[in-house]
């Protein structure tokens, strides 16, 4: 996909450059690349359009068009709610706008992340990359093992050179030079022996495609793993009440979102007790009633009869059991209420979890409803509860003054009828009211229903927690391909391909030999080869002496 | 050259717009037909039972419950819950069918899951129904049985044949025909 090299051009020295940069432009030459793919017409031919098509598609350009569409296409995923992780919010943004939202819902603005055109965008990234990285591999293996080229006949037109006067015959001078440029790792191409021209030609910085060839891989890698992800992982949610357990079954489950390839049955088969719950609130000050803390204390085991282990589960520190992860991602109260009937019997005796409506001060909604007793109440818990002017409001989050508000009616809850119910909404369309006012209790307080319909008991505040069960195969490998892709990428950012021809032709006075080195580098963005190739070239030089010793006379 | 560009980038920008197109009208077209929530019967044939585990756990009322001790009968083992509106609705058909097979040899068993023991007896004192129920607030025999035969929905019912095989599961409410199907079928034992 990406062209690390930044095009260079300098036309007084085109014909050497381009004779010696022959292969530094590789990537420019196939036609995956941005270069070559975008000038070439639409053929006309039926297999020339395919071929066409599939080069649009694998261009870089096309690359990044995606890329900023799968960036565009998330920002509704950010901006709307989503039925993925919070399905209340939905249900508001319905209820708040009744005409746009159904609108937003079939274009899948409110599930983003599964909307087919969502899917189109990835999908088509996936491929525009594979069908860039796979064949870009095969070149940049070859172009690792291929040797320099030929050095270019006239050396001083190159954009780096340099000429001394050598004692040594051509070929001697050559060999010295090369010498040198072999010790500092360049690799090597030597004139024929038996040629009149001597030279040698050297290239170092082959790490730069091998970064190259990293990070496209790595990319890949990253893609794979995310589809992995999805199609291997699942997502639940699940409220808990302090002192409840629950095992990891699709029916226990408030909400499961699996992944494409995963059934009901694949479920890790975990259980967790919730045994108890603090969260802790700053009392005074400017951020009075901002949580300090959380904690969830539960028990668990990895399957049935497994020896049972505890964890504190809080903020950003999941319980981490069968590979997957429990987040800890909302709590709120649940009264717990006894409520006997007309007979005088319990017909329910349960801690019902109320939704905060104010997550401030934690003010909360909820429903009882006891259908064997024909009776049902809508009720507003306040955990610090102060009453005003006839209002009832809470203060602060902490349950330090628990309170809770009922209506209470009676009649059929349309239960019986086999539609399933939200167990936080109820349905008063076949019930009376019991009462004109809401009637106020806290704990232990005890109503005596009006027409001797029974009673009900507030008979203390327990807690619930919100669990997030995550199973996401692709997590850990995403992360160890992003870490290689960054790599990669540094390692084609800061190595440079360079390359540095030695020719020595005999001097004109017939002793000796007239040696010039030239040198040239593709995308110097951070400099450093002009003192690289000075440095080198007076090493070459002033390695003659060493030389001259041997060859006395000269 | 710089012609060549911009029509490269019309045409490809052309080409996805096209197919994005393409992916919207998908999702219009596919949106509005995503909902199948009938009941759903699935009867294994007498050879391919699998064999149901061990369920143990405590009534309702406290005292053990076992799912091998009804071995040599049929059992139908429903899983429910007193605030789950469909199990209401097929509450007096368990009732009923109870009572009637229980000369042939069949024995009905709850699960009452997500709930605690006073909801699930006023359930039962108000339905009629006489059988006794585990007490499985967490779920953990679903997740015992859901080892052999999926329990996905609440209710879901579940018949195993006189030899502890699993002969069919109904998820959502069972109907009459349903129900008296796989007692049908429990009968041909394997």
């Amino acid at each position: 996909m990406t062209d690390v090299h930044a095009p260079q051009s300098q036309p007084e020295s085109a014909a050497a450059e381009d004779e010696a940069a022959r292969s530094f432009a590789l990537d420019q030459t196939g036609t995956a690349e941005g270069g070559s793919g975008t000038t070439s017409p639409p053929p006309a031919a039926n297999a020339g359009w395919l071929r066409w098509g599939w080069r649009q598609l694998t261009s870089m350009r096309t690359a990044l068009v995606l890329l900023f569409l799968l960036a565009l296409g998330s920002i509704p995923g950010s901006v709307l709610p989503q039925q993925g992780s919070d399905a209340g919010a939905v249900q508001q943004y319905y209820a708040s706008h009744p005409s746009l939202a159904p609108l937003l819902n079939h274009l899948g603005l409110f599930n983003v992340f599964a909307a087919p055109w969502f899917a189109a965008i990835y999908l088509l990234l996936f491929a525009s990359l594979v069908g860039c990285v796979v064949p870009r591999t095969f070149r940049l293996v070859g172009a690792a093992r291929t040797p320099p080229p030929r050095a270019p006949r006239n050396l001083a037109r190159l954009p780096h050179s340099s000429t001394y006067s050598s004692a040594l015959p051509p070929d001697a001078a050559v060999a010295g030079a090369a010498a040198i440029l072999g010790g500092q790792r360049f690799r090597l191409r030597r004139s024929e022996s038996d040629a009149k021209d001597h030279w040698v030609s050297a290239e170092k910085g082959y790490l730069r495609e091998v970064g190259n060839l990293l990070f496209h891989l790595s990319l890949l890698g990253v893609l794979l793993s995310i589809a992995a992800g999805g199609l291997f992982g699942y997502k639940a949610d699940k409220l808990l009440v302090q002192g409840q357990s629950f095992s990891d079954t699709v029916s226990a489950l408030d909400e499961f979102h699996p992944g494409r390839l995963v059934s009901g049955d694949d479920l890790a088969p975990f259980s967790v007790t919730l045994n108890n719950f603090t969260a802790n609130y700053i009392d005074s000050g400017e951020s009075r009633g901002q949580p300090s803390n959380f904690d969830a204390s539960v028990s668990y085991t990895s399957s049935p009869g497994a020896k049972p282990g505890t964890y504190h589960i809080r903020i950003n520190d999941p319980l981490s059991v069968d590979s997957l992860k429990v987040y800890l991602i909302g709590h709120g109260y649940a009264p717990e209420f006894k409520v006997t009937g007309a007979d005088g019997k319990v017909a329910y005796e349960e801690a019902t979890p109320f939704i905060p409506a104010n997550t401030g001060t934690f003010e909360s909604d909820g429903v009882v409803k006891v259908p064997d007793a024909s009776l049902g109440f809508m009720g507003v818990f306040e955990p610090t509860a102060f009453s005003a002017n006839g209002t009832l409001t809470s203060i602060f989050p902490a349950a330090d003054a628990p309170a809770v508000s009922l209506i209470g009616y009676y009649g059929n809850l349309g239960m019986n009828d086999g539609v399933p119910q939200s167990v936080y909404q109820l349905d008063t369309s076949g019930m009376t009211k019991l009462s004109g006012s809401p009637h106020l209790l806290t704990p232990g307080q005890t109503w005596q229903l009006p027409n001797g319909k029974g009673s009900i008991t507030f008979v203390g505040v327990k807690q619930w927690v919100s669990l997030a069960i995550t199973y996401d195969p692709g997590q850990v490998p995403a992360l160890v391909c992003g870490i290689l892709a960054l790599a990669g990428l540094l390692l084609s950012f800061f190595v440079r391909r360079r390359r540095v021809f030695v020719r020595a032709v005999p001097a004109a006075s017939g002793a000796g030999s007239v040696v010039t080195v030239g040198g040239l580098t593709r995308s110097d963005a951070s400099g450093g080869f002009e003192e690289e190739f000075a440095e080198l070239a007076a090493e070459i030089a002033s390695a003659e002496p060493g030389n001259n010793s041997e060859l006395p006379g000269a | 050259m710089f012609k060549a560009k911009r029509r490269t980038v019309v045409t490809v920008t052309a080409a996805a717009a096209v197919l994005l197109g393409g992916a919207l009208a998908a999702t219009l077209l596919t949106s509005g037909s995503s909902t199948a929530s009938a009941t759903n019967m699935v009867e294994y044939q007498a050879g391919q039972r699998p064999l149901a585990p061990n369920l143990t756990g405590k009534s309702l009322t406290g005292t053990s419950l076992n799912l091998s001790s009804y071995r040599g009968k049929v059992v139908v083992l429903n899983f429910w819950g007193s605030w789950c509106s469909p199990c209401r609705d097929e509450a007096a058909l368990f009732a009923g069918l109870s009572q009637q097979d229980a000369p042939k040899g069949v024995v009905f068993l709850g699960d009452d899951v997500g709930d605690t023991p006073a909801n699930a007896l006023a359930f039962t004192s108000s339905q009629r129904i006489t059988y006794p129920s585990f007490n499985d607030p967490g779920y953990a025999v679903v997740a015992q049985i859901s080892q052999v035969v999926p329990v996905h929905d609440t209710p879901t019912t579940v018949v195993i044949d006189k030899t502890g095989h699993v002969v069919g599961t109904i998820i959502g409410a069972a109907t009459y025909s349903e129900l008296t199907t796989l007692l049908r079928d429990a009968a041909v034992t394997q």
